[in-house]
């Protein structure tokens, strides 16, 4: 395939995603329904700006400031345990959801951060994320959202564990691979 | 603007000021690169957000009520899994219709994996991972992220029926 191709093969695929979708609203109540999945979808979008803002600043600071060798030390492949628990530790903090904490890990991967901490970070996010744990406890209640998360707690660093065991040695196709 | 919002900008207020100790040159970067990345992104993102305002409208709340009864056991786990990762948008729109599916009388287990696939696997969520981590990372975490569901359910399933 050629690379201006390739380049585009992403928004290719949300775009299918999109016509997909259109189709669905089409059939279920005709083309008003179609024109409210854009109006909602840019609505959306209008109100995470602020959000979006920040996290591209994050991401672009984070890479300028931090050096490769801190990264290579704490994040690394080489940082073992150390760098995994402290990237659990840093997605269990980090607030906003997908558009604002991939441009961070993107900008880790890119700083030379390994496989298992990114893994570790994303699985973190996802399953101890601080921010999301008081409206979890408000509307599902204290007892599922308890029980949910010691269920899932030691699941962030064993994924991450096992990933860079598996997998750790790929991590500079995967670097190649972010973009295409 | 919401709590993340706010954080996310102290973060970003503090690493400027960092990057300001370190020089101008610094900071240049840092814009730069913000820049870049936004750029890089900017239609990526804009596709991402109409695919989250179309799941939003076309709300599969009655598919997923319809799946997922109370004591479906492994059955429930398995669907809740499955549903979980088409569960729509953030937390503001999936616990609301999680607690409905919970009042219905769904049991703890299959609640717990659903919430579980859509923090770990929702299709939604990937449509910003693939652009930012690359199809590599994307394919090796969500596979290995598949088992995550199923175990938190079943562990919850052995723990309290």
């Amino acid at each position: 395939m050629p690379s201006s191709l390739k380049k585009y093969q992403i928004h290719f695929l949300l775009f299918i995603v999109i016509l997909i979708l259109s189709v669905l609203a089409y059939i279920q109540s005709g083309w008003d329904l179609v024109g409210d999945g854009f109006i909602q979808g840019f609505t959306i979008l209008f109100r995470e700006l602020p959000l979006l803002t920040a996290a591209f600043l994050t991401a672009g600071f984070l890479q300028a400031l931090v050096k490769k060798e801190f990264i290579t030390q704490w994040l690394g492949a080489d940082a073992g345990i150390k760098g995994i628990l402290l990237a659990c530790l840093g997605g269990g903090l980090i607030p906003g959801g997908p558009y604002a904490y991939y441009p961070i890990a993107s900008a880790l991967l890119k700083s030379g951060a390994g496989l298992g901490v990114l893994i570790a970070f994303v699985s973190a996010k996802n399953l101890w994320g601080i921010s999301r744990l008081p409206l979890e406890i408000a509307i599902l209640g204290t007892t599922i959202t308890i029980r949910r998360f010691l269920i899932t707690f030691l699941i962030p660093p064993l994924m991450g564990i096992f990933a860079e065991k598996m997998f750790g040695r790929r991590i500079n196709n995967i670097r190649e691979n972010i973009g295409l | 603007m919401n709590s993340a919002t706010i954080i996310l900008w102290l973060i970003a207020g503090v690493l400027l000021l960092f990057s300001w100790k370190d020089g101008t040159e610094t900071v240049k970067r840092g814009g730069t690169l913000a820049w870049e990345t936004t750029k890089q992104n900017a239609l990526l993102i804009l596709l991402a957000f109409i695919i989250v305002g179309f799941v939003n409208i076309l709300s599969p709340d009655e598919l997923v009520r319809t799946w997922i009864g109370p004591n479906t056991g492994l059955l429930g786990i398995l669907l809740a899994e499955i549903i979980g990762m088409f569960l729509p948008g953030g937390p503001y729109v999936v616990f609301p219709l999680i607690s409905i599916l919970f009042e219905a009388g769904a049991g703890f287990a299959p609640v717990i994996t659903l919430v579980t696939s859509w923090a770990t696997q929702s299709f939604l969520t990937i449509g910003f991972e693939l652009p930012f981590m690359g199809w590599r990372f994307t394919i090796l975490r969500w596979g290995m992220g598949l088992v995550i569901p199923l175990t938190a359910g079943l562990v919850a399933l052995l723990l309290w029926g």
